[in-house]
């Protein structure tokens, strides 16, 4: 089962990497995320133009499509709960 | 020596001026611009290139589009056909030996011959950008573009043929002549800059023309 740990941890980084990019911020809080850590209306860099820039660098780097019936805010409340959907649409 | 100053002068788009600020002397380049929001996040970026290829012996023309930066008009009363039609009027002015497309930009390069584009985008991802934008608030993250301009802007496709060089960053998986690592700051809420993607940018133009 390596290939498959592997393949979550791609895609923990594929997310804390596009977290940086979109939101700018600093790499040491960008690794501090945890499953538990606030995103979406305890960011001030999380505006609703970020939710979009968002998305779309996760489809562009993941391979994947995201419906927008798909987004809301339970979706992106956390690192966690992004995580989780970001594994679920790419590691089908 | 006019490198380090900024001048400003007006093109005509059917019946009203529009401004265009012009850096340096020299062969002229004329730069198009990111669309809507993303034109605020990379305008420091756009300058720092535009400085270095000054420096660099260039004249850098950058237009404002009718409904944008010092425009009169409101950008809610501007069609694609309008845009178009100032990209062509701002290359007739300019006599552009190359264009440089940012973005969106690129979708409106097609009345130059040698185009230089960084992360083109088709309009179909930049309208679905506007509309995701809307979906966590009421709104297009605070643009709300016309139908004539939304429509065409969905269909379009930066043009073919002529000479193109595209560049895009490491991070985008899509196809390109060159990847620079960067990252994308037409993204950023806070607009900011890079000094090191912009000298790349402004060095890959120059080493192109001057091929």
């Amino acid at each position: 089962m390596t290939a498959a740990l592997n393949d979550e941890q791609e895609v923990d980084q594929t997310l804390r990497a596009v977290l940086r990019d979109v939101l700018g911020l600093p790499e040491a809080q960008v690794a501090a995320l945890d499953e538990s850590s606030p995103l979406f209306g305890a960011l001030p860099e999380f505006d609703s133009m970020a939710v979009a820039g968002l998305l779309t660098e996760l489809e562009e780097r993941l391979g994947i499509l995201i419906e927008d019936h798909e987004v809301d805010a339970d979706m992106l409340e956390s690192f966690g709960s992004l995580l989780t959907f970001a594994r679920s649409k790419s590691l089908q | 020596m006019t490198a380090g100053g900024l001048h400003y002068s007006r093109y005509r788009v059917g019946d009203r001026d529009e401004w265009m600020m012009r850096i340096g002397g020299g062969p002229a380049l004329l730069f198009l611009p990111p669309l809507f929001e993303e034109m605020n996040r990379t305008r420091a970026l756009l300058a720092s290139v535009m400085r270095a290829l000054a420096a660099d012996g260039f004249e850098c023309w950058l237009p404002d589009l009718p409904g944008t930066g010092e425009s009169e008009r409101a950008l809610e009363d501007v069609s694609w056909d309008e845009w178009r039609e100032a990209a062509a009027a701002a290359a007739a002015s300019a006599s552009p030996v190359c264009s440089v497309g940012l973005r969106g930009g690129a979708l409106l390069d097609g009345g130059v011959e040698r185009r230089w584009r960084f992360a083109p985008a088709t309009g179909a991802s930049l309208t679905r950008d506007l509309a995701r934008a809307g979906l966590m608030t009421a709104g297009g993250g605070g643009y709300a573009p016309s139908a004539a301009l939304l429509g065409p802007l969905e269909a379009a496709e930066p043009a073919a043929g002529g000479k193109v060089r595209t560049l895009r960053l490491a991070t985008d998986p899509a196809e390109a002549d060159l990847k620079l690592e960067g990252p994308p700051l037409w993204r950023r809420a806070e607009p900011q800059t890079s000094s090191e993607l912009a000298t790349a940018m402004a060095c890959d133009i120059s080493q192109w023309l001057r091929q």
